[in-house]
């Protein structure tokens, strides 16, 4: 993916934010992600199935993350991680939304004082 | 509910089932079992959410595919066109020559029997309909019958463009 395609493809909407966050820790499979969603958005963002899967198939696609059957499971169940790609540009997503905080701050700061 | 969810799931492209369709339907089970011990009103919530995810997911997958065909037939040949190997057939030109001589002729057929009656109209015998009445009348159908028939050939080519994609996309390199 070349850098104006990461750059277009920002900022990333709040499903897919919360699946690479859920994916940057470790691997996760597939209702790992659901749950992990879920918590960490405390109940607000609830993926349906269908939209996770649509949301993996596009991030796959764009080689963000990569999936790869997991050991020690019954059936050999799919997992997913991310890639150097999807790590680059997740921390280019965290850099841009700290840069808006940070601006935030100090304008609201402003207008109070 | 399980039963519903895998024909939603089978819903989506075929391409896409065999990726996902087992993995969707195993995350489905888990969700399905985890909630059962849960109120009724949150399973139905979760129900309704499972059952608009996956029939709009399925569409989004379909147009997604749609628009990749299409998109990778512009690219091979550099201008939106139909498929290249589609052509009509040659006889089409005589069939269509043969139509255009017919119509000449019943219109100078026309012409020759409108001059060797009188002018003058002969008294009506009988109630005739407006001609309005009767256009207005037939119009719909044949308007909606015209669509139906464009409909019908726009599906057959659409259907003939995918299958002839699907078949080079499933070659082997070898075969190619």
């Amino acid at each position: 993916m070349s850098p104006n395609a990461i750059i277009e493809s920002l900022p990333l909407t709040e499903p897919v934010l919360l699946i690479l966050l859920s994916l940057a820790g470790q691997p996760q499979h597939g209702y790992a992600i659901l749950k992990d969603v879920e918590r960490m958005s405390s109940g607000r963002v609830l993926l349906s199935t269908g939209t996770l899967y649509g949301a993996l198939r596009r991030l796959l696609d764009d080689d963000w993350i990569e999936r790869f059957e997991e050991e020690e499971t019954p059936r050999g169940r799919q997992a997913y991680r991310l890639t150097s790609q999807g790590r680059r540009n997740l921390q280019l997503e965290i850099d841009r939304m700290k840069h808006i905080t940070r601006l935030a701050s100090l304008r609201v700061a402003r207008g109070e004082s | 509910m399980l039963n519903l969810y895998r024909k939603l799931v089978h819903l989506y492209p075929a391409e896409y089932r065999e990726v996902f369709g087992e993995e969707m339907l195993a995350v489905l089970a888990q969700e399905n079992e985890n909630s059962a011990r849960g109120k009724l009103i949150d399973r139905g919530r979760l129900f309704f959410r499972e059952i608009r995810g996956l029939a709009g997911g399925a569409v989004r997958e379909h147009l997604r595919i749609a628009f990749r065909i299409q998109n990778e037939l512009s690219f091979a040949t550099g201008r939106f066109t139909m498929r290249n190997g589609f052509r009509f057939p040659k006889t089409t030109i005589v069939f269509m020559l043969l139509i255009l001589g017919g119509v000449l002729t019943a219109i100078k057929r026309g012409e020759d029997i409108a001059s060797s009656v009188p002018n003058a109209n002969p008294p009506l015998t009988v109630h005739v309909q407006s001609v309005h009445s009767i256009l207005l009348g037939g119009m719909p159908l044949f308007f909606a019958l015209f669509y139906a028939a464009g409909l019908i050939g726009w599906a057959i080519l659409f259907a003939l463009r995918r299958s002839g994609v699907h078949r080079l996309a499933g070659m082997s390199t070898e075969q190619k």
